[in-house]
């Protein structure tokens, strides 16, 4: 189990971060910064309506606006497009797929969905045009919730299905019906998790330039995946990949909603191609709001059948997907794993769930950091809550009767096969933190003032390393999940890694740079990462998500730089005649091992004997230079996991919740950063505090979405938020090279589960039971209001 | 989110202002701090043909200590306002509330009379300005004319100002020594506009007793809030948890909320209940322990 462990040095070392000299002083570049000889900027018409046909588009008052260069519709982008908007997440074969182009073509199906297109001497002026396009709607009723969209006479979004549902799959494990047949007890629970979406701070954009001559596209853009881009562009344009080339900057968050591929880079493309200049598109906050992914919403509907002793012997569930008015790139993908992972970090043997993709008039659902993961949570995580309760059995108590044993692993799940855990040790570490920290008495000390605080935990597991690419493919994924890296030691002995991740503040730069250094034996500071450019770097399948990066960039990157230490050694042993096997590599300076102020020789000259002045150093046979690459494609996932302590309190009387404390029991495997994973797990339950508590996109009863800005969706800021504590585990992933899991989303999975547990604690006089989020303070009070006429019905 | 084309004019003096405003006609649109206006014009919510600055108005930035009233010009800002020891003096309600007023940054660009002008019922400055029976002074092409605050806020970011009228300063009667204030306001988060807020003021003679007290509500109404019922239950009373129980009931009936997506009507009738409760709590607070005493 600890056969990757390393000895300790530069992987492991909390160092600052090599990227944030730059973040910090406003150096970076981003995707606006860029600025092109003749320029154009775009901007897009959107649509007002949630549903109506298009009948006519009248563009010719926008372009005779001074200024304006071109204007696109449907019928010309459908026409210029080899394929509709791809789907790369393709797991249920029989899925209706809605194969929609970047702008509507003759219906919208909802508000936002981009009409047209125009590209002006400038973004004013683009806007300025946009009010002088007409666009005659003939509006359909509207499908705007679930309901909806089930109900047997709703209007149908695509009439050529027979009703709003796109698909179905169920996954089963053992014989659940038998489960429930027998359990001592059932206990079932109909979830609500609220409509959310990642809000990077950059919002998307792209410069897309157009060669007329040779049809070669250069493209800038702000996203999370640029080879899966470059592949995508070419089968939208119909452009050999070789053609197109894409850079990417700084990325100013990512979230996730950046891995998804968007209308707005095609339409950059085309507007390009149509004027023969570049063209710069970039969504304002108001737009991102309806144009970038959305994502979270479900309702889940779950049920165990356990024995007295609280041992869970069933599970039940079925996820309705709330899928927007088309498919985005990652089709079901998110809810799909909602649904794979339901069970959760337990030992169910019998497991059904279900997942049901339904499209109603709302935009579509994307990635989110997280995926599928924090509603699998909350569904796991709240029945688990509620058995303790009906059995009257300390919830920690149930938990631990059915957390998998460390000696199950691998364990196979209804979907997938868990590598490595210890899953009982991390939930106990957490409890005694919490008891020496001293939150129970902290709760009582309260509830003598009249004041209401309680404690709450979760367990979450988080998918990483993704994935196997074959395996991936089976599933349905329409790419590749390897990763690949390339290292090379120049002529005066500094170290280069290219890589084909994204940085997009997760402080990869850092990581990367880490694993090269403390394989090659170099200072950190002599190594140079780059990326954002697939014309020089190489392939990332899939992408900057999946929690991958870390585990399979830096898995490759160790296989990489194992060997380029090899043919380092080789050289010293060479010009130092002696047995590489008796060299040692350290601070860049190769010498005997044991013989300290002996002879030995720096990576300068190790750099200058592989490039420059061979004759006598480069041993014959050893061929000039010093570069390796390394494809990691591994056997499987890794899952990562954890424990979430929280601290709240409630005001009973208004609601409202306030955040006291947070404490994290973190397992990643072998840690590279221990500050950067701290950091990650902290921005990520940030944006689970937020979903727990804050963010929700609305809409109207007629389909119109009422969070635009963010006076409206509500992000926590620095004063929501609690000081959080990280404490680490580590279970290496066997089959990673480093033993490395990823981790970058594991804060969003466990916040919600473990505020509503600690809401429910804090209000012990009350059977609560929260099944909707996020828990706003008016709802909050209605449900301690409905909870205390209960309590004194009874 | 690009404004339309328009016109910026800096105005050089107010006569130069109101002239501007005059030949502009009904598309101008005064610009203050710009904190609520400038999102207004990315959005193209508001599309004026003219924007008359008043950025570089000095004569509108003082405050001014006239002994029974203080007066703010109208381009003071919020920071200022709150920081300023003068107003802290005579009227500590106002910077009481300040506080509150999204943060420190808008605050440095927000002005007085901006918050004023723009009368957003949830808004801290116009609920002071109910409690403390301002006076709002305004000047257009047929010269200064002032206006109580009970006749300035008249519906939701609605004024009884004429288009071609500035509002130039603030005129806040002082509160009497020895005034305890307090502001109980609820938000989603730090910063964000009150779902609710109550502002009280009052003055407790050496025999306990209330002998003045005002109370106003943002956030409740399509205008600030002023809880006359409650005062006169409070008046002349010694304060008991009863009492001010009662009180807080009659200022939640004072209110006429609306619903909207972070709060339904009735949610924000209860928060004027509790947040009353609470503030008459906190005003009442020193009396209470003296008569225990
Ligand atoms: C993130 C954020 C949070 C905020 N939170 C709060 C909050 O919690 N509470 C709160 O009260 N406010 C809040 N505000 C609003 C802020 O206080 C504004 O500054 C203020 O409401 C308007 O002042 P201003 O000087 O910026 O006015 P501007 O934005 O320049 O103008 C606002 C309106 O008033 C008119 N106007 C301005 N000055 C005059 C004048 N002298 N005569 C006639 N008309 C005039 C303008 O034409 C315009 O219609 C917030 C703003 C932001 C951006």
């Amino acid at each position: 189990m600890t056969s990757q462990q390393l000895p300790p040095g530069l992987i492991g070392a909390r160092t600052r971060r090599k990227e944030d000299p730059r973040l910090l002083t406003g150096r970076a570049q981003f995707v606006d910064d860029v600025v092109l000889p003749g320029m154009l900027e775009a901007a897009v018409l959107r649509s007002p309506h949630p549903h109506a046909r298009i009948s006519s588009i009248d563009i010719s008052a926008a372009l005779t606006v001074p200024g304006v260069f071109a204007v696109l519709t449907g019928h010309e982008v459908r026409d210029a497009c080899a394929t509709p908007q791809p789907v790369v997440w393709r797991m249920i074969p029989d899925q209706r797929m809605t194969d929609q182009y970047a702008l509507a073509v003759d219906k919208v199906r909802y508000v936002g969905q981009p009409v047209a297109v125009v590209a002006a001497t400038d973004r004013y002026v683009a806007e300025d045009a946009l009010g002088h396009i007409e666009v005659e709607y003939e509006v359909l009723d509207p499908v705007v919730t679930l309901d909806d969209a089930l109900a047997a006479d709703a209007p149908l979004l695509y009439e050529d299905w027979p009703d709003n549902v796109s698909c179905r799959q169920t996954i089963p494990k053992g014989d659940a019906a038998t489960a429930f047949a027998e359990a001592d007890v059932v206990v079932t629970e109909t979830l609500t998790y609220g409509r959310q979406m990642g809000a990077p701070l950059e919002t998307r954009g792209a410069v897309m330039s157009w060669d007329p001559f040779t049809d070669h596209l250069e493209c800038w853009m702000s996203t999370q995946s640029p080879n899966l881009t470059r592949d995508l562009l070419g089968e939208v344009l119909g452009l050999p990949v070789d053609h197109i080339r894409v850079r990417t900057p700084h990325v100013g968050g990512g979230f996730g909603n950046k891995f998804d591929f968007y209308a707005e880079e095609v339409l950059a493309a085309l507007l390009s191609k149509r004027t023969g200049r570049p063209v710069k598109i970039i969504e304002d906050r108001l737009e991102s709001f309806v144009a970038n992914a959305h994502s979270r919403e479900q309702r889940i509907e779950v049920s165990v059948a356990a024995k007295a002793d609280g041992t869970i012997t069933g599970m039940r569930g079925t996820v309705w997907a709330v899928l927007g008015g088309q498919l985005a790139t990652v089709g079901i993908g998110p809810c799909w794993l909602s649904m794979a992972l339901m069970a959760g970090p337990y030992d169910i043997p019998n497991v059904e769930a279900t997942v049901v993709g339904v499209v109603t008039n709302r935009s579509p659902y994307g990635s989110y950091r997280g995926w599928g993961q924090p509603k699998a949570n909350f569904a796991h995580e709240r029945i688990i809550e509620k058995l303790a309760h009906e059995l009257g059995l300390p919830a920690n108590d149930v938990r631990r009767r059915n957390l998998i044993p460390a000696d199950k692993f691998p364990y196979p799940s209804q979907v997938f096969y868990y590598d490595s855990g210890n899953y009982a040790d991390c939930l106990d570490m957490a409890e005694n933190a919490v008891a020496e920290r001293g939150w129970r008495k902290r709760c009582d000390a309260a509830s003598n003032e009249g004041r209401a605080l309680g404690v709450g935990y979760s367990f979450h597991i988080e998918i990483s390393a993704l994935g196997p690419s074959k395996i991936m493919n089976q599933a349905g994924l329409q790419h590749s999940s390897f990763d690949e890296e390339v290292v090379r030691i120049d002529s005066a002995g500094g170290v280069t890694v290219r890589t084909g991740l994204s940085a997009m503040g997760q402080g990869i730069e850092t990581a990367l740079a880490q694993v090269a250094a403390h394989t090659l034996g170099v200072p950190l500071d002599s190594v140079t990462v780059l990326h954002g450019d697939t014309q020089t770097n190489p392939f990332t399948g899939y992408g900057t998500g999946a929690s991958r990066g870390a585990a399979l960039g830096g898995g490759a990157l160790l296989r990489a730089s194992t060997r380029l230490r090899d043919k380092v050694l080789r050289i010293a042993g060479h010009v130092l005649e002696a047995s590489p096997d008796d060299l040692e590599i350290a601070d860049g300076v190769i010498s005997v091992k044991g013989a300290p102020g002996g002879p030995s020789i720096t990576m300068r000259d190790i750099g200058d004997a592989a490039y420059r002045r061979l004759d006598g150093k480069l041993p014959d046979g050893e061929d000039p230079t010093l570069e390796e690459r390394d494809v990691l494609d591994p056997d499987n996932v890794a899952f990562s996991y954890g424990t979430t302590a929280v601290l709240v309190e409630v005001d009973r009387e208004t609601g409202r919740v306030d955040v006291l404390d947070y404490l994290l029991v973190h397992d990643c495997g072998t840690v590279i950063n221990p500050m950067i994973v701290d950091g990650q797990l902290h921005g990520g339950a940030t944006q689970g505090i937020g979903g727990a508590l804050y963010e929700e996109i609305v809409y109207s009863p007629e389909g119109q979405p009422l969070t635009t800005t963010f006076m409206d969706y509500l992000i926590p800021t620095a004063t929501e938020i609690p000081r959080f504590e990280t404490l680490h585990m580590t279970t290496t992933a066997d089959h990673i090279p480093g033993g490395f899991k990823g981790m970058g989303e594991a804060g969003t999975i466990g916040a919600a589960s473990a505020i509503t547990a600690a809401i429910e604690d804090a209000l012990p006089d009350l059977t609560l039971h929260l099944a909707r989020l996020p828990v706003s303070p008016p709802r909050l009070l209605d449900a301690i209001d409905v909870a205390t006429a209960s309590k004194e019905n009874s | 989110m690009k404004p339309a084309p328009l016109d910026h004019v800096r105005a050089t003096g107010l006569d130069h202002a109101i002239e501007t405003l005059v030949a502009a006609g009904e598309d101008a649109k005064i610009l203050a701090g710009g904190q609520s206006l400038v999102p207004l014009l990315a959005m193209r919510l508001a599309q004026p043909t003219t924007l008359v600055d008043l950025g570089g108005l000095r004569e509108l930035d003082y405050i001014r200590d006239d002994g029974d009233t203080l007066e703010i010009g109208a381009m003071t800002r919020s920071r200022t306002v709150e920081t300023s020891p003068v107003v802290a003096g005579a009227v500590p309600l106002l910077p009481a509330a300040l506080r509150y007023v999204g943060h420190v940054t808008i605050r440095n660009r927000g002005t007085i009379g901006g918050s004023a002008a723009h009368a957003d019922p949830a808004a801290e400055v116009p609920s002071v300005l109910r409690a403390l029976d301002a006076e709002l002074i305004a000047s257009g092409p047929r010269g200064p004319r002032t206006i109580a605050a009970r006749d300035f806020f008249d519906s939701f970011l609605l004024t009884t100002l004429e288009p071609d009228e500035i509002l130039t300063a603030i005129r806040i009667p002082r509160q009497p020594s020895g005034s305890v204030v307090a502001v109980e306001e609820f938000a989603r988060r730090h910063g964000d506009f009150a779902l609710v807020a109550v502002l009280g003021a009052a003055h407790i003679d050496s025999s306990g007793r209330i002998a003045e007290v005002r109370i106003s509500i943002a956030g409740a109404a399509p205008t600030p809030v002023r809880a006359d019922a409650a005062e006169r239950l409070l008046v002349g009373r010694t304060p008991t948890p009863e009492l001010v129980r009662a009180a807080a009931a009659a200022a939640s009936d004072a209110t006429d909320p609306g619903s909207d997506i972070h709060a339904p009507a009735d949610y924000r009738r209860t928060l004027a209940t509790v947040l009353t409760r609470r503030c008459l709590t906190r005003l009442v607070a020193d009396t209470e322990r003296t008569e225990a005493a």
